[in-house]
């Protein structure tokens, strides 16, 4: 027999306990990483929802399933309490800039002052009033009819790109609806635009914004001429504003809708209040299945910390016998325990948070855009924080009682032996 | 702490392993009687049941028939809870292979069986050095039980079985783990200390020496008291 056994049972090495601190690290981790990232992304879209402007949407069926556009504005704006109505139309498109490389993108097309009127205070401070894009109306060009009139080729970049591909206002660039060039037109680049977290997704680093016709011209789905079966001017949907106090007033937007629906029967009409709300919904959702996805983790790690647990009870049987035959109470020799589960189950916790927080950080620097982009928008609720630490905590003390009844139920004459 | 009692065995029967025919009969009916103050030795080949008896005495074992008598009262059929307060309060052990806390230090150890009686960390404190004076281990109160001889060790662990002023010492092989200079200077203790305290002391040991020392020497043999010699008297 060793020295050490002779003294009081082989002791198990720091290893087990380390082991254990970094499970449930691991699997404090995931939550932490899927909640802040997933809470800062919903958190982010429902707050663009309220910075946009505008109240509500007018979409048709698919992409581009709207037709007259330019037409609709009129109509729309004709409603009682509508003061803003803005086609627009999204659509990838390849630029080629003066340094004669392809760069794949997202254009917008609009009407530029109804889209600057359907703009809320912060998305409007981004252009200048109305964007640069020649006729604010843009009904000189689509007037025509065949779109073969006066046009106004300008584009708005943003500034990202701008700097990427070192363009500047009055620079030409070309604009096709193809990577290989075919249908080409060239544009002049009249102003740039910041790309604003807050109100852009991460397509907006890679956005234009040019004249709605002349995105219709460039993509195909403009109108194809004043007679029957020319009644394209397509756009995805169409931004709608209210004035004053009805942009706040259930009542006012519900009959606006009412009206939208009566005029427009087969388009969906919703209101950025439902869309808000479908989000939330959604959001809570997915921290339910984050939540639950993350709970296998937690069970790993509470598995893992009460094996350890029993471990320890195992090896240090001698003794808790000892301080049982000596009769101490068995609070105290459950206390230490505890003492020891908590230690390693918050351990475990702090790291956990730490880790997660790390793990964001660097996936903010190092990961692809889209997930860079995630990650720049995560946030860290002290509250979601904070629980994640009182359900490691609660873990390790329910880890604790499994060890605790194996303590207290061990034998004393074998303990002893 | 219980002070004077009457220490009895009535009828008790220890079998491990289930009462059927694969059971193990360690003891078998054994009837003992204990006046307070006796020092009384048990001695017996391996496996007679003599650590079953002292388990037995100690409440750390159960018997599987009869009954554990202080001043006539069973305190074996008491819940575990029970059992541990009575042994904290009335018994003290000593184990041959010490059974110190190696993270506690020598005065941590004494204390141990304090804590849950009292509050006062320097009445504890106090309490664990006079006994550490009483068996010449003050100087030793910091150290750690790795950093001392086997004979302290053992010093250091009848401090902490008489820390609580228990009415019963047992022993179990007390001189088990020592060379004879070390066991005579630990058995030379805990007479002085028993005849100091008037403490029941009971020492399980193989030792001739350890049991010259006592005044009362039961001899057990498979599960049986074979003999029980007082002061020259044979029953």
């Amino acid at each position: 027999m060793s020295e050490r056994e002779r003294r009081g049972g082989r002791k198990p090495g720091a290893l087990p306990g380390i082991l254990a601190v970094v499970a449930m690290a691991a699997a404090i981790t995931l939550p932490v990483v899927l909640l802040s990232v997933g809470g800062g992304v919903s958190s982010h879209e429902i707050a663009r929802l309220q910075a946009s402007g505008y109240q509500i949407v007018v979409s048709g069926p698919g992409t581009a399933g709207i037709d007259l556009a330019h037409q609709r504005v009129g109509q729309i704006a004709a409603i009682p309490s509508v003061g803003a109505v803005s086609p627009t139309l999204t659509r990838p498109l390849d630029l080629r800039g003066p340094g004669g490389r392809w760069v794949p993108l997202l254009a917008e097309g609009i009407i530029p002052s109804a889209y600057y009127a359907t703009l809320g205070s912060t998305a409007s401070q981004v252009f200048s009033a109305p964007p640069n894009l020649g006729d604010p109306t843009d009904m000189i060009h689509y007037q025509n009819g065949s779109y073969a009139g006066p046009v106004s080729p300008d584009v708005l970049v943003n500034t990202t790109l701008a700097q990427a591909d070192h363009l500047t206002v009055g620079d030409s660039v070309t604009l096709a609806p193809a990577a290989n060039g075919s249908g080409a037109v060239t544009y002049t680049v009249t102003g740039t635009f910041n790309v604003v977290a807050s109100l852009f997704s991460t397509s907006g680093n890679y956005g234009i914004y040019l004249p709605l016709s002349n995105l219709q011209v460039l993509t195909g789905l403009a109108r194809t001429g004043p007679g029957p079966g020319g009644l394209l001017d397509a756009a995805d949907s169409i931004h709608v504003g209210l004035t004053g106090t009805a942009s706040t007033s259930p009542t006012q937007i519900a009959r606006v809708v009412a009206a939208l629906h009566a005029l427009l029967p087969y388009y969906g009409v919703s209101t950025l209040s439902q869309e808000a709300s479908q989000l939330e919904g959604a959001a809570s959702i997915l921290n339910g299945f984050y939540l639950v996805l993350s709970s296998v983790g937690l069970a790993i790690g509470f598995v893992f910390l009460t094996l350890v647990l029993v471990r320890r009870v195992e090896a240090e049987r001698r003794e808790i016998g000892i301080r049982r035959a000596l009769g101490l109470p068995s609070r105290s020799i459950a206390a230490t325990i505890v003492a020891r589960a908590v230690l390693l189950g918050g351990a475990g916790a702090l790291l956990g948070v730490a880790s997660g927080i790390g793990t964001v950080t660097v996936l903010a620097r190092v990961g692809s855009a889209p997930v860079q982009a995630a990650s720049r928008l995560a946030v860290f609720s002290p509250v979601q924080l904070i629980a994640l630490g009182v359900g490691a905590l609660a873990l390790a003390g329910v880890a604790s009682a499994f060890a605790v009844r194996r303590a207290l139920r061990l034998p004393l004459p074998e303990a002893l032996r | 702490m219980t002070s004077g009692a009457v220490i009895e065995l009535a009828g008790v029967t220890k079998v491990y392993g289930g009462a059927g025919p694969a059971g193990v009969r360690a003891l078998r009916g054994i009837n003992l009687r204990f006046r307070p103050g006796q020092y009384v030795s048990i001695e017996g080949p391996s496996g007679c049941g003599k650590t079953t008896l002292l388990n037995l005495l100690g409440l750390i074992d159960t018997p599987t028939e009869g009954e554990v008598r202080w001043d006539g009262v069973n305190v074996a059929d008491g819940s575990e809870r029970e059992r541990a307060r009575f042994r904290l309060r009335s018994i003290g052990f000593v184990f041959q292979r010490f059974y110190l806390l190696p993270t506690l230090t020598v005065r941590e150890n004494v204390e141990l069986p304090l804590r849950p009686l009292l509050r006062g960390r320097a009445e504890r404190r106090a309490r664990a050095v006079e006994l550490l004076e009483s068996v010449g281990l003050s100087a030793r109160a910091g150290f750690y039980p790795s950093q001392l001889s086997g004979g302290e060790e053992q010093r250091v662990a009848i401090a902490r079985a008489l820390v609580n002023s228990p009415a019963l010492l047992l022993a179990d092989e007390p001189t088990g783990e020592l060379d004879s200079d070390n066991a005579g200077k630990v058995l030379d203790l805990l007479e002085a200390l028993h005849r100091e305290r008037q403490t029941t002391l009971i020492v399980v040991t193989h030792n001739p020496e350890v049991a010259r020392r006592a005044r009362r020497h039961l001899t057990l043999r498979d599960g049986r008291v074979e003999s029980d010699v007082r002061e020259g008297e044979t029953t």
